[in-house]
């Protein structure tokens, strides 16, 4: 174990997850309402957070760049989810789970994704600090968003100096 | 945990956006692009940049290791991309032929961050 917290790397490359099983359910049934709603609800403005217009004030291009690889983008965040959810699914009463590589790729990716849209709706921004009253109708979502962002910081963590250097140029 | 334990499952992820669907505002950029025009022909040699805009809501740890995890580099040059984005409102990550960027800019949407490309008007990346 190289650090102590919810995500941890293993001395043989893989990483271990502790987080306890009713906190598991939330985060399962949160994937769950999360894949619902990039499947249902693509043209809302929230889910445009997580399909960005990729040609800068060039919409032609970037139409046809939406038509080519927007199908692909939503594919590839619904893997990611689906990976995370089987895996919890298989390891539902264990204290920890061992995750590969690819394990914990897509569920960093879920994770973040999931933290996205949370953000855009409640309309965070860079000047917003943790000072929600208990009885904001929101405080819970915005627990939740915190709660998320410390096991992504955890995440991240566990990968310090995981992926290998091949760009040298300077920088 | 606490957060979960008071979080109120089941409508989490349905609440109404409060305004522009938390999508940064796009500033003007110094590198506009005048891709289709004739009279720029001499500089169609220019290479495509690709641009990660600043968001409040993506870990500054985060952006770090998609820069490490996507393009191979140092924690150093990472974390000064990350800052720059981070300070100056975008960086320019990479750099190289159309199809790169294109597959670079998807890439990064993979992993949540706002990246576009354009073609390079500063010369330098």
């Amino acid at each position: 174990m190289r650090s102590n917290g919810p995500v941890t790397r293993n001395d043989d490359g893989t990483y271990c997850l502790s987080v306890d099983g009713s906190d598991r359910d939330v985060l399962n049934d949160l994937f769950g309402q999360f894949r619902e709603v990039l499947t249902d609800g693509q043209d809302s403005e929230t889910v445009k957070r997580l399909f960005p217009t990729a040609y800068h004030q060039d919409p032609q291009h970037d139409e046809e760049y939406q038509r080519l690889m927007r199908t692909e983008l939503l594919t590839s965040h619904v893997h990611s989810i689906d990976h995370v959810r089987q895996l919890f699914q298989q390891s539902s009463r264990a204290e920890t789970i061992t995750l590969s590589q690819p394990d914990l790729d897509a569920f960093m990716k879920a994770t973040n994704g999931i933290r996205l849209l949370l953000g855009t709706m409640l309309a965070v921004s860079e000047d917003d600090h943790d000072d929600i009253d208990e009885s904001d109708p929101t405080f819970g979502q915005h627990q939740l968003y915190a709660y998320l962002g410390w096991l992504l910081d955890w995440m991240v963590s566990a990968q310090a100096g995981v992926f290998p250097v091949t760009d040298n140029s300077p920088g | 945990m606490r957060a979960l334990s008071q979080s109120r499952r089941g409508t989490l992820l349905h609440v109404t956006p409060r305004h522009n669907g938390g999508v940064p505002d796009v500033v003007e950029s110094p590198l506009d692009v005048r891709s289709a025009d004739p009279e720029h022909s001499t500089r169609d040699d220019r290479p495509w940049i690709v641009l990660v805009w600043n968001d409040p809501i993506n870990l500054m740890s985060y952006v770090t290791l998609v820069f490490q995890k996507l393009f191979g580099y140092s924690l150093e040059k990472a974390t000064k991309l990350m800052l720059d984005v981070h300070e100056k409102g975008r960086a320019v990550v990479s750099q190289g032929s159309r199809e790169k960027a294109e597959i670079d800019v998807y890439r990064l949407h993979e992993h949540g961050l706002w990246a576009t490309m354009q073609k390079d008007d500063s010369g330098q990346l």
